[in-house]
């Protein structure tokens, strides 16, 4: 949710900024070609704009959302014998993912104005804290 | 000193159970007393065997069946006499009081006498039929002894019976033929468990009244096999019942007499039939008895190696569901004057019900060792997957054997929290722990990476 969520965010100013020299340049050429430079310009914009370190986070999702996908894949396919495994596995995964794009909302600079109060470093600490707390629990859980 | 004393009252409580294993007082009830000679073998085996006779007249008036309440004897032998009632100490009621105090009565009957009252509704109680015309008798034209009854064909000759059926152990086999003079038949009722026929008729036998002038008989009492000539019943407490059809089988004139089977000269063993037959009464034979019963929990090859005590905790009375307990239980069967190792007879099988109301486990016991004097029959199992008060139970009721009525109540309680498999011991969660372990790993390398890009970021933020 939160990465596409900050690709659209950002969507709007990049389209617009890129559109005009794509219409013009490439108007013969088809439609497919027009949709791959919105995705390259949409890139391009999210590449030069983005902080590095929103960058590190939604590299950090990216990895959990395939770690978590693999892990439910493998459950539909082999089953859910030690089911407490199964929840505790996927649940490590889908949390650390949820603590991430809380964190990656709260150190956004784009949305400073919303967490004037919560310093980025204050909202590390959180999110430092709140993923013991779930590793704990998922490592207990599992047994 | 101490083992000569332990030798001798060996000795002594060996002399003391030589007999009978539920004692050796034997009442006998005979009418008139010069008929006594006519059983002067019966009686002298049953003493030879330790049996204490008293012989009395059911018109005496000091005999009693109880005293004080309790037994006055231990078993009772009721021969015909010729007055049609037994008194006042011998009616229906006492006989199956006595019966219900364990106490054993072997019925002699005969087509020459009246049958009494008494007997008639005893019987009667126990769903034994009796033809109720008097000197109605058993005839057979096929397996008569031509010798004495060539006329009237009510001497039956016979084999010694065969199993009651293949998974039931034959305590009357022998060798040698019986005869059945002047025999009642008896008929037993489809509804009692308890009854047992001991001695059938043949195929070609039937039971009718000589008195009856008609060339042909019309409606017989019973015909065929379904007629028995010795019958037994065995209450729920143990206590037996023989009715025998013929009180002259039981005479010295029958004993080893004699006889002609469709022409062939054959000599009569009713002196083996008629041991077999009291000693089976009695209790010498078919009793069996539950020794040691133990259960325990069956700790495997690893925890026996590792504890100093070879034997494991016996009996205790919690279990946990799923776990493996073993069961043993010792019987031994009474077999004339001594305990020998029991065995059930081939096909049959001991059994071991484990039951909450009803049985979740029903197995064979098998014979896993043998002392002097018992079998030892084990089986081990898992116990279901359900908590709860459980019972180890051991019911045995077969024909002829005493019961066995084991019943041992036992707690089975579900898996505590520490005694559950862990996760790394079940391979297939070995994917979601390195599922768990990849995120832990993940978050630590993104908090290094988040901490070292800290100034960079910095930089990047003051430039926009």
């Amino acid at each position: 949710m939160a990465p596409k969520k900050a690709q659209s965010h950002t969507a709007p100013s990049a389209q617009s900024a890129s559109s005009t020299p794509a219409k013009s340049s490439s108007k013969s050429s088809g439609n497919a070609l027009d949709a791959q430079e919105i995705v390259l310009g949409v890139w391009n914009k999210y590449v030069e704009k983005t902080p590095q370190r929103v960058k590190l986070l939604d590299c950090f999702m990216l990895f959990l959302a395939v770690v978590g996908a693999l892990q439910f894949l493998y459950c539909i396919i082999v089953g859910n014998f030690p089911f407490n495994a199964f929840l505790a596995g996927f649940s490590a995964c889908v949390g650390q993912f949820v603590l991430t794009a809380s964190l990656r909302i709260q150190t956004n600079p784009e949305n400073k104005k919303e967490f004037e109060t919560t310093s980025p470093e204050r909202a590390f600490a959180d999110y430092v804290f709140g993923s013991f707390l779930l590793h704990f629990f998922c490592v207990n859980f599992i047994n | 000193m101490r083992g000569l004393f332990s030798v001798l009252l060996l000795a002594l409580v060996s002399a003391v159970s030589a007999v009978s294993s539920t004692g050796g007082r034997l009442l006998v009830v005979l009418e008139e007393h010069s008929e006594r000679e006519k059983y002067g073998v019966f009686f002298g085996d049953l003493e030879a065997r330790g049996f204490h006779l008293t012989i009395e007249s059911p018109k005496s008036e000091s005999l009693s069946l109880f005293k004080h309440g309790e037994r006055a004897y231990d078993h009772t032998i009721l021969l015909p006499g010729k007055s049609k009632g037994l008194g006042p100490a011998l009616t229906a009621n006492t006989l199956l009081d006595f019966m219900k105090k364990e106490g054993n009565i072997l019925i002699a009957l005969s087509s020459d006498h009246a049958i009494p009252t008494s007997i008639h509704s005893t019987l009667l109680e126990l769903d034994i039929h009796i033809p109720s015309d008097k000197g109605a008798l058993v005839v057979d034209h096929f397996n008569h002894d031509s010798n004495k009854a060539a006329e009237k064909h009510d001497v039956l000759l016979l084999p010694f019976p065969q199993a009651l059926k293949p998974n039931v152990k034959n305590y009357f086999a022998g060798e040698g033929l019986i005869a059945v003079p002047q025999a009642v038949g008896q008929t037993l009722g489809n509804e009692s468990p308890l009854l047992a026929p001991i001695l059938r008729a043949p195929n070609t036998a039937y039971s009718y009244n000589p008195k009856d002038e008609a060339d042909i008989v019309e409606d017989p009492f019973a015909v065929g096999s379904q007629l028995n000539l010795v019958s037994a019943m065995q209450a729920h407490n143990s206590a037996r019942l023989t009715v025998v059809g013929s009180a002259e089988m039981l005479q010295n004139a029958w004993f080893a007499e004699k006889a002609t089977l469709a022409g062939k000269a054959v000599k009569t063993a009713n002196r083996d039939f008629a041991a077999r037959l009291t000693e089976w009464t009695f209790k010498e034979t078919g009793v069996v008895k539950v020794g040691k019963l133990i259960h325990y929990q069956d700790e495997g090859v690893s925890k026996k190696m590792n504890t100093s005590l070879a034997i494991p905790e016996h009996n205790p009375t919690i279990y946990r569901i799923k776990s493996d307990v073993n069961f043993q239980i010792e019987i031994s069967e009474y077999s004339q004057d001594r305990l020998a190792p029991f065995l059930p007879a081939p096909g049959d099988h001991v059994q071991l019900e484990f039951s909450m109301l009803s049985p979740f486990h029903r197995l064979n016991l098998s014979p896993i060792s043998q002392t002097a004097n018992s079998t030892i029959f084990g089986v081990s199992f898992k116990t279901p997957d359900q908590h709860g008060i459980f019972n180890f139970r051991v019911n045995y009721r077969r024909p002829f054997l005493t019961s066995i009525e084991e019943k041992r109540q036992v707690t089975v309680r579900h898996f505590a929290h520490d005694e559950w498999p862990r996760s790394w011991q079940i391979s297939g969660a070995w994917v979601w722990i390195g599922g768990i372990w990849v995120t832990v790993a993940g978050f630590v390398a993104f908090v290094a990476v988040w901490l070292y890009s800290a100034p960079t970021e910095k930089s990047v933020k003051k430039t926009q």
